[in-house]
């Protein structure tokens, strides 16, 4: 895989990464990608100013991921990241089919999350068909004479497109929402939020010309009153965990699919982006590439709670996380050329996270 | 009991917010005392605050648009509360461009001062942000442990320096040492000193003024007797003072301090609608 990010696109990037790095140590990256990408991309304001391009290439013989940063003056920074391969996941989420779908520009959203205290974690969104409320989440064993709680009230008015089709309380993790709003807020897109009952996930998305990237949080069930069996309570939603049996071999070609390293697959750069495993396929910057977190526990021990995701993917990991939210984000580049070939259905791929893996040491060798 | 209270001006908001935050500073836990005229923030020399204690008073009328409390009972019509002021800090936080702030005494699910900001929007109805504050009442018969301190039989009273100035210097020494010397005469003149094994530090302020203090006898007795040039001097906490000084936003119009030598700093922070008094006591 070689692929190059013009300057200005470098800056999305690199907020990209930042907001990744909020959720998870690790992301996928077509090819998969372990070691922290994060340093690399540290300071964006500098990227912004000194690095004219960014290049990043794969080493077909050592597992090796290379970005090199081509600065002014004709400065050259590599980094040389270790990455495993491994089978990429996908959340099974049909937006179009959630009842409840708000649009709304980030700045509101960044303006309604500045009330929470940035150690929140997590926030209950209420909607009607009248009112929309964010809250502070609270349980049956909150201690409330110790815990501020925080509320707020806004009219359906506020929203770019309001529709509720079932009045829903859903609860998920503002912590790590935080990250895309922040990028949000740097591209300045409305963003979409698609949800349902609670149990089901909830997707924040953002979708310009250049790129599309969404966020899909599991929320609380509302445990059974009498369950209290680890087993998640209620999952409406579960991930479809089939193998697809993806093997070494099919890498070549998820390579070529998913040259959407880079933020801004301009039509003419794309020529830049032909697969060194296999040039004669086409190049398409079109592949969602999937990026997941690695499931964990939550803190709380509250049996019968858990995200919607984790029913079946949880798989191998039932026993050690059961409670645990999957968090996906999701970042495509889009090409007009295929964008008509992507429906709304995700492919399902392996959904089970390799439970074996171990966290790869950083070799990062910044050669100045 | 009850209390109900409303801020509609954005510049009393503002001014109200300040004082919280600099309460914030100085204190984990604060009792708010409410009366018919008069708030009060109280820190009380408990070994928890480390000995310093905060007096701080203001009225009413200088900030609410509307203000009624029901004490717990008509001959005691007063309510004690115990809470956070970093959450109240943190609730008007993001209150600045409010149409209006509410506050409210409330026991939903224990008694909680409820703060509803309104805040204007885009669509016509505003956005209402409620922020419910865990408070404790404090019942009467611990009243007393909250009245005011008296002001010491000081050595020695002076004005203090421009806060600003102040600041920094304390802020440097602070990198430095953990207690920090305060001395001061009767000539109006200060010195701040720290000392380790390393270094010592001193800085010194001059015509910095005396605040001229009546009694009945004209004048406090042990300070007449004193020496014009010989210092009054504690040793305190650096913390303390530097939380003191982080906490004033704004000049205040009168900063002064009352040393009594080896016991305690008393210092008196006045501006026009606030006054704030900080005890620390010396380090023995």
């Amino acid at each position: 895989m070689k692929c190059v990010i013009g300057g200005a696109q470098l800056r999305v990037f690199g907020r990209a990464i930042h907001a990744i790095a909020r959720i998870s140590d690790e992301f996928w990256f077509d090819p998969v990608e372990k070691g922290s990408v994060l340093p690399v991309f540290r300071c964006v304001n500098v990227l912004e100013r000194n690095v004219e391009k960014c290049s990043i290439s794969t080493s077909p013989s050592e597992h090796h991921i290379t970005f090199q940063l081509l600065c002014r003056h004709g400065v050259v920074k590599t980094y040389n990241l270790t990455f495993q391969e491994c089978d990429p996941l996908q959340a099974v989420f049909a937006k179009h089919m959630c009842p409840n779908i708000l649009k709304v520009h980030s700045r509101l959203l960044a303006d309604v999350m500045i009330h929470f205290p940035t150690s929140q974690e997590e926030i209950t969104l209420s909607v009607t068909p009248m009112k929309v409320c964010f809250k502070s989440y609270t349980e049956e064993d909150t201690d409330f004479s110790r815990t501020m709680l925080t509320e707020i009230q806004l009219s359906p008015e506020e929203f770019d497109y309001f529709q509720v089709g079932v009045d829903s309380e859903v609860t998920f993790c503002l912590k790590e929402l935080r990250g895309l709003l922040a990028f949000s807020e740097a591209t300045s897109v409305p963003v979409s939020i698609h949800f349902d009952r609670c149990g089901k996930p909830i997707a924040f998305s953002i979708e310009d010309l250049l790129l599309e990237a969404s966020f899909i949080l599991a929320t609380l069930c509302e445990a059974e009153k009498e369950a209290a069996s680890p087993e998640p309570a209620c999952c409406p939603q579960p991930w479809d965990s089939s193998r697809t049996g993806m093997d070494k071999s099919d890498q070549a070609s998820m390579d070529g699919a998913s040259n959407a390293a880079t933020a801004a697959p301009k039509k003419p750069q794309q020529k830049g982006n032909t697969p060194s495993m296999d040039p004669a396929k086409p190049p398409s910057a079109s592949a969602k590439q999937e990026v997941k977190n690695i499931p964990r526990g939550t803190e709380r021990d509250v049996p019968g709670r858990a995200g919607a995701a984790t029913a079946e993917a949880a798989g191998g990991e039932a026993t050690e996380a059961p409670y645990a939210k999957f968090h996906s984000l999701f970042f495509g580049a889009v090409s007009y050329k295929e964008k008509e070939a992507i429906g709304d259905t995700f492919q399902s791929l392996v959904t089970a996270s390799d439970t074996e893996e171990e966290l790869g040491a950083l070799q990062s060798s910044p050669v100045l | 009991m009850r209390f109900r209270a409303k801020i509609v001006d954005l510049a009393c908001l503002s001014h109200f917010s300040r004082i919280i935050n600099t309460i914030a500073k100085l204190a984990k836990t604060c009792i708010l005392r409410l009366t018919v005229c008069k708030l009060y923030f109280i820190v009380s020399d408990k070994v928890a605050n480390g000995g310093a204690s905060l007096w701080c008073e203001l009225s009413q009328g200088n900030f609410f648009d509307e203000f009624q409390m029901e004490g717990v009972a008509a001959e005691h019509n007063e309510i004690y509360l115990e809470f956070v002021p970093e959450n109240l800090s943190r609730a008007l936080k993001t209150a600045q461009s409010a149409k209006a702030v509410k506050i409210k005494l409330t026991n939903k699910h224990c008694p909680c001062l409820r703060v509803a900001v309104e805040l204007p929007s885009l669509s016509s109805s505003s956005r209402i942000v409620t922020h419910d504050i865990p408070v404790g009442v404090i019942p009467r018969r611990m009243w007393n442990d909250f009245r005011e301190p008296s002001v010491p039989d000081f050595d020695v009273s002076i004005y203090l320096p421009v806060l600003k100035t102040m600041k920094s210097v304390v802020e440097r020494m602070k990198n430095l040492s953990n207690f920090i010397v305060i001395e001061a005469n009767l000539s109006g003149e200060m010195n701040l000193k720290i000392e380790t094994d390393l270094v010592s530090v001193t800085t010194h302020f001059k015509d910095l003024g005396n605040p001229p203090w009546a009694s009945e006898d004209g004048c406090q007795s042990s300070a007449q007797c004193r020496d014009l040039e010989s210092m009054a001097e504690a040793c305190i906490d650096i913390k303390k003072l530097q939380q003191l000084l982080a906490g004033q936003q704004v000049n205040p119009t009168k900063a002064l301090c009352n040393i009594v030598r080896k016991r305690i700093v008393h210092f008196i922070l006045l501006h026009e609608e606030v006054s704030l008094q900080y005890f620390i006591p010396a380090i023995a």
